[in-house]
């Protein structure tokens, strides 16, 4: 880096974006009656959960991941809307592009947040805020939506500086001013510190980050091991030597469900799995991907989350590749008759299907089927085609409804 | 137990049962080998409990006697030695090498944990055959077998018997080797890791080695010592029906000139990339090219009786193959781009290679 036509590169170059309420304004743009109103998108069965709350739902405490009937409890006048993925991974790629368009050193998080580095664009604009301001505004004139801009000279920090700018605003931490920002927030607010971390630190007396930058990094070792400690305490004092990594978005492809009663019997597990296997299949197929390695989620009735995962010889997309992976995976958890709340299955290591591919000696019409598969889905929808295992499943569902 | 004995014999001894002991073994006496000394004889036994290696020594016997020594550092301890003879004695715990000068002083481990690998149990009789012929059959099958442990059954190499003699077979799933054996029979089908048979030729090679199979352990025995494996119980897959009956084009071509050149194609190609080959009435093109790299093109006459095909194999199975067969001339068999192809000596149809092209 350094100097560019004889001018100093910005200090600040981190720009973090991230789209407010994304799935909200989406619905939004969809519906303009629900503008103005509290909206929540989430499952709506008894089990689902907030995948996006508008601000005004957010005033009565609603917030994303909360159980829906909480929110209902919370806020029983909002409007609650299913999510449509269709929709938002849509937007999603113009929101992109729009980014994209605005330099090419853009590391993809989520389907609505993203790292920029701004630093080459210093001949474009007066200063970061003017740069953050222009794609704010591109953002809002192509895709009509609202996002929120923070910029720092540390790449974790511009992140909490656009949480710190929401609702569509924008936030510059000053080079030499971090720590001023950071350390009156609560540690939770850092990346790696979840419910039980935090509940260690508290037993240190570690409320805000200010707290955890005065404890030697020593004495976190013993209660979080050697690296969580050395990463909070690196982030604590303003040290993150991450760049931007471009790429992202497209690192993994993976779907879960929640179920509304666990699943109990090893047949039912199954079952599910295999219509995510299909789901995942499918997915995977629609975007041209293939993973090298395919990853199990498993959350019991207690809250107790176990994750497996196995790399291939050749790299997966078809559903009978992804079960059969499934299965293998599925046999490493440890149930221990427990009930089953959530399942999830997603690949990652992706590349592109179309790679030059080593063909195996085994029997494997699949991609042939799975072609098919995804022709007639185009043309009549997911629930044309399923495998013939979810059939009694299927038929009864589409009676129930 | 006391015994003296050459050091390089007794390092050889050692060395090739200490082949068997794995280095990450969750049982700290499985780092160990068992000594046993009697009736003039030294024994020892090496196991990972999947594969267990004898060999034995005659020695100067002073007192008979067992104890178990760490594996890695006795061998390696002997052998520093200065030559000469080499004095090897237990007392109290402990094991005492000398000679020349030197003393070492290895705590021993209890004989007693030893698990017992059924060493003395004879096999029976087996089916005796050359020693040199079955190691070199093994190493030519051996690269078409899988290392994946996910897999077991891929990890082998199945032993049968058809017609009147012996035949090898191993597959990744993406290859196939098969290896015919005249002039033995009389072998029971089994399948045997391959990373136990890979150890015959380093451990206990010899004219003659003779094969049983006995309580699901296959074990091969020579004058050396005895080499023993847990069979693998699954089914292996219905190769027969893999392989093709007939190809429409076949390539005629020399084999050095085929590995130099698939040698350079590997210098830009990496696993993932696929040489190609364009099958033309005068010859092949072999090619290779990478977005971030460059490429590497060059042409081989040969001979070539079919269509004009242009067919894309893995570099490194491509190598494996063509490097297995000592011979002037190869035959590679073809059908399509997307159907195996078959490489064999021109000159020798006992064993076959089939290979699974990579779709462009």
């Amino acid at each position: 880096m350094g100097y560019r036509g004889g001018m100093p590169d910005f200090a600040e170059r981190f720009l973090h974006i991230d789209m407010d309420a994304f799935f909200v304004e989406v619905e939004r743009q969809k519906d303009p009656g629900l503008v103005g109103l509290p909206v929540v998108v989430g499952g709506l069965g008894r089990r689902g959960v907030v995948a996006s709350a508008s601000y005004e739902a957010r005033a009565a405490g609603v917030h994303s991941a909360m159980p829906i009937g909480e929110a209902r409890r919370l806020c029983p006048h909002a409007r609650f809307v299913p999510p449509d993925l269709t929709s938002y991974s849509e937007v999603s790629h113009q929101v992109f592009d729009v980014f994209r368009g605005f330099t090419p050193l853009v590391e993809g998080l989520s389907v609505d947040e993203a790292f920029m580095d701004i630093s080459g664009l210093r001949l474009h604009h007066s200063s970061p805020a003017a740069a953050g301001e222009e794609l704010r505004l591109r953002v809002r004139q192509e895709v009509g939506l609202p996002a929120s801009v923070g910029i720092s000279a540390i790449k974790f920090i511009s992140k909490l500086a656009s949480d710190a700018a929401k609702p569509d605003g924008l936030l510059v931490v000053d080079a030499g001013k971090e720590l001023e920002f950071l350390h009156p927030m609560p540690v939770r607010r850092l990346w790696g510190v979840g419910e039980a971390t935090r509940a260690s630190l508290e037993a240190l007396a570690v409320v805000t980050i200010g707290d955890l930058a005065t404890v030697p990094e020593r004495v976190l070792v013993s209660r979080l091991g050697p690296s969580l400690a050395h990463h909070l305490s690196q982030l604590a004092n303003g040290i993150d030597k991450r760049e931007i990594e471009p790429g992202g978005g497209a690192k993994s492809i993976s779907v879960e469900e929640t179920y509304s009663e666990d699943l109990r019997s090893g047949e039912a597990i199954e079952r599910a799995l295999l219509r995510l296997c299909d789901r995942l299949s499918s997915r995977m197929r629609r975007s041209g991907y293939a993973g090298h390695t395919v990853n199990l989620k498993v959350r019991f009735g207690d809250f107790e989350t176990q994750s497996r995962a196995l790399t291939l010889g050749e790299p997966a997309e078809t559903t009978p590749a992804l079960w059969e992976a499934a299965q293998v995976l599925l046999s490493r958890i440890d149930r221990s008759n427990r009930g089953v709340r959530l399942l999830g299955i997603g690949a990652s290591g992706l590349a592109a299907a179309d790679q030059p591919r080593q063909l195996s000696l085994e029997k494997q019409p699949r991609h042939v089927a799975a072609d098919v598969v995804e022709d007639v889905r185009e043309r009549f929808g997911d629930a044309a085609v399923f495998p013939a295992s979810l059939m009694r499943q299927e038929a009864k569902e589409r009676r129930d409804e | 137990m006391r015994i003296r004995a050459e050091r390089d014999d007794l390092a050889d001894v050692l060395t090739r049962a200490g082949r068997a002991v794995g280095t990450r073994s969750a049982l700290p006496i499985l780092q160990g080998l068992l000594c046993d000394v009697s009736g003039g004889t030294l024994r020892v036994t090496g196991t990972d409990t999947e594969i267990t290696i004898e060999t034995a020594l005659d020695v100067e016997v002073l007192e008979e006697g067992r104890t178990v020594v760490p594996a890695k550092l006795v061998a390696e301890a002997v052998r520093k030695l200065p030559a000469g003879a080499v004095s090897f004695s237990t007392s109290d715990g402990e094991v005492e090498i000398t000679g020349n000068g030197p003393r070492f002083n290895l705590r021993e481990f209890d004989a007693n944990d030893f698990p017992d690998v059924g060493g003395d149990s004879d096999a029976g009789s087996g089916v005796e055959m050359d020693g040199e012929a079955l190691i070199a059959a093994l190493n030519q099958v051996g690269i078409a077998a899988s290392n994946d442990d996910g897999r077991p059954t891929l990890t082998g190499v199945l032993f049968e018997t058809e017609s009147d003699h012996l035949r090898l077979v191993a597959t990744d799933s993406y290859r196939l080797a098969v290896r015919d054996v005249p002039g033995v029979a009389g072998v029971d089908t089994t399948l045997i890791p391959y990373r136990a048979l890979k150890e015959i030729g380093r451990t206990i090679g010899a004219d003659k080695v003779s094969m049983a199979i006995a309580e699901r352990k296959g074990s091969f025995v020579s004058d050396r010592g005895r080499m023993t494996a847990r069979v693998i119980e699954s089914s292996f897959p219905n190769y027969r029906q893999l392989l093709p009956d007939e190809y429409p084009s076949r390539l005629t071509i020399n084999r050095d000139a085929l590995l130099e050149a698939v040698g350079r194609a590997s210098l830009v190609a990496e696993d993932h990339i696929p040489v190609r080959l364009s099958l033309g009435s005068g010859g092949v093109e072999l090619s290779v090219s990478r977005q971030d790299v460059g490429g590497e093109t060059e042409y081989i006459e040969a001979v070539y009786e079919g269509e004009d095909m242009v067919i894309a194999f893995n570099t490194r199975y491509l190598t494996d193959g063509v490097a297995s067969m000592k011979t002037e001339n190869l035959l590679l068999e073809t059908i399509n781009p997307l159907k195996p192809g078959l490489l064999t000596a021109a000159d020798d149809p006992s064993f076959r290679y089939l290979l699974m092209p990579v779709r462009l």
